[in-house]
């Protein structure tokens, strides 16, 4: 368990004999091809397949088996590209404005919990670490669209960074009843407390996924969920884009690896959210009613963290998955729906399922719904 | 000895000068965001974890988005010039100088009448988590300007609404 | 070099720093005429408060009490950014300009 502050102190500590922005440049560079890249290239192919299924096409066949290089393809074309900046355009700010949209989608990957034994770093305000780093993404988005000097692109990056401040508050919110039931912003904690074990010697410490805590964290999802949607602009609160309205939104202008970068923020960030549902309450790297660290054998760490990796994996996927299904299902919100529905609708539910925990915790002496059910405690 | 501390106390000098001199106020806003990060480190590094936390997500998230939307919706939509015309840069120059000056001065006297904390305690203050102390101390101690404080923000969303709506 | 990342991890580091942003932010309110540009300075001033809050609470007293009164002042500073573009808005409606100085109807 590394506090943020020592995380930063240690830094310095453990790895002297590389200058810092050595080691800065080196983590950038797994963090980005190893994790960022792949899972941002391999999405767009999900996507494009998925999309294909639902439309009954057969979708990008072309490039490898299956169509599975296409990404690697579109990214030889995307950097091949011109490097083009418009002419009336702000130079600066449109070199600027893509980086904003990376940086701020790529440093949340530091956080997540892929397995107990693999996490970049768990620090003490994990939640808020991970809010407040996606937060650099409005910036991105509405410099960029600035810079293109093109209407549509300024009103679709205006749309983008209203639509993002708006639904911080509902997503902010609907984190909040899992913190007062595990008492920690770490997401380490969160996670190990959403075990089940059915060996274990004290079960009373553990209480399921946090989505079955207690009815009103089963709506918190759904409200982390939707608002997390319209943080990343995805269908059906992809205004900013509305392709029938302002051509591209806010990224008409950009061409090129640009493009790419925004495309490759769009889709971490996807990535981010969905984990962030998995994390916090779908258990994270828990197998249901299993812990497999107290089978009653002890298993090496390693495979334990394997094992915990792919289950959080799969889980993360399955919530992109249905982020992609939506997106061919769903039809477009209006502005005026797409506020409405922020401030007259996710705000008070947000609202009221913070009091309902709440009170939960306060009848049930902080046992969740399987507790209750099996007696424990 | 901590070169990241520098380095982040460096940017949010360089990016505060841009601040005040940069003609263009859209700049100017940009580079408001970077002295925010820098000061969001500083804060890591003076054991203040949840602060560095909460000033990002208000500071970046909030505060300078509404600026930059300001500016979008006063001197895009509507042709204003971006570039700010200055009033005399002397005499403000100076007079800043002699107050700053005289505030940097004023507390080093403040620092030599405390007591320092020894090294032990120093380190020990930027380890603890704060978060759990600052929510009892809110709902402790601080309850009071803390309702105050949430009366204000209601009172600072309905004014807002209220002068921005339209005719 | 060594003196200078010394200094700036010491509690004069962060008051130097803070007394820089805060002269800046004075430099700015005074100079600027754009409403907006006199509101990024105002920031700068309140962010430079917080800074020497944080730095004594972490260097002097040991107690927490700083970091709450710089979370008091950033939620104000949330407030008044709110308050203050609204305003803004609201001239700009009335007058097609936010030139500060234009602000005058009191005056006579």
């Amino acid at each position: 368990m590394v506090q943020s502050a020592q995380f930063a102190h240690s830094l310095e500590g453990w790895f002297g004999f590389l200058p810092l922005w050595g080691w800065a440049a080196i983590s950038a560079f797994i963090v980005i091809y190893f994790l960022a890249l792949p899972f941002g290239g391999l999405a767009t192919y999900i996507e494009r397949k998925i999309a294909a299924d639902m439309q009954d096409r057969i979708g990008p066949n072309r490039v490898g088996p299956i169509g599975l290089f296409q990404f690697a393809a579109d990214a030889i074309k995307m950097l091949s590209k011109e490097d083009f900046i418009p002419k009336g355009g702000d130079r600066f700010l449109f070199n600027l404005a893509p980086l904003f949209v990376v940086v701020g989608s790529c440093t949340a990957f530091a956080v997540l919990p892929l397995s107990k034994y693999l996490i970049g770093a768990d620090v003490n305000i994990g939640v808020i670490f991970i809010l407040a780093v996606t937060t650099l993404i409005a910036p991105g988005l509405l410099l960029g669209s600035w810079a293109s000097e093109n209407k549509w692109s300024l009103l679709g990056g205006l749309r983008a960074a209203s639509q993002i401040v708006s639904y911080e508050i509902p997503v902010a919110l609907s984190i909040l009843p899992v913190v007062l039931i595990s008492g920690s912003l770490q997401i380490g904690t969160i996670v190990e407390q959403q075990g089940w074990t059915v060996f274990g010697e004290n079960p009373a410490t553990y209480h399921f996924w946090n989505a079955f805590h207690n009815p009103f964290t089963f709506f918190s999802m759904f409200l982390l969920f939707v608002g997390g949607l319209a943080e990343t602009n995805r269908i059906p609160f992809d205004l900013p884009e509305a392709e029938s309205e302002l051509v591209s939104g806010f990224n008409t202008e950009f061409s090129g690896m640009r493009f790419g970068l925004y495309a490759l923020g769009e889709f971490c960030d996807v990535f981010v959210m969905s984990a962030m549902v998995t994390a916090l309450f779908l258990g994270g790297w828990h197998i249901p009613f299993l812990d497999i660290e107290k089978l009653g054998f002890a298993l090496p760490t390693g495979l334990v963290a394997f094992i915990q990796f792919h289950v959080f994996m799969i889980k993360t996927l399955l919530v992109v998955f249905v982020v992609m299904w939506l997106r061919w299902t769903l039809p477009r919100l209006r502005v005026d729906q797409l506020m409405g529905m922020c401030w007259k609708g996710l705000l008070p539910l947000a609202f009221f399922n913070v009091l309902g925990t709440a009170l939960w915790m306060w009848a049930f002496k902080g046992q969740s719904l399987m507790q209750l059910l099996m007696g424990h405690g | 000895m901590n070169k990241v501390l520098l380095l982040a106390q460096i940017l949010t000098v360089a990016s505060a000068i841009v601040v005040g001199f940069h003609p263009n106020i859209l700049y100017a806003s940009v580079f408001l965001l970077f002295t925010f990060c820098g000061v969001a480190v500083m804060f890591l590094y003076a054991g203040a974890d949840f602060l560095a936390g909460a000033q990002v997500i208000i500071y970046v998230g909030g505060v300078t988005i509404l600026i930059l939307f300001a500016i979008m919706l006063t001197q895009w939509l509507y042709k204003i010039k971006l570039a700010d015309i200055r009033n005399k840069m002397v005499l403000p120059g100076v007079l800043a100088t002699i107050i700053g000056a005289f505030l940097y001065r004023a507390l080093h006297q403040m620092v030599l009448s405390l007591p320092p904390q020894t090294p032990e305690a120093l380190e020990k203050f930027s380890t603890t988590p704060k978060t759990a102390l600052i929510g009892q101390a809110l709902l402790g101690s601080y309850l009071l300007p803390f309702e105050a404080i949430t009366i204000l923000l209601l009172g600072a969303m309905v004014g807002a609404v209220w002068l921005a709506r339209p005719e | 070099m060594n003196q200078l990342i010394q200094f700036s991890s010491s509690l004069q580091g962060y008051l130097a720093v803070g007394a820089i942003l805060f002269a800046l932010g004075i430099f700015c309110v005074m100079t600027r005429k754009n409403a907006i540009g006199i509101l990024l300075g105002i920031e700068l001033i309140l962010n430079a408060a917080g800074i020497n809050f944080v730095a004594f609470s972490k260097f002097r007293t040991g107690l927490i009490d700083g970091q709450i009164v710089a979370l008091f002042i950033m939620l104000i500073a949330a407030a008044e950014a709110a308050v203050a573009l609204a305003v803004i808005l609201r001239f700009y409606r009335l007058k097609q300009t936010i030139d500060a100085d234009e602000a005058s109807i009191m005056r006579n």
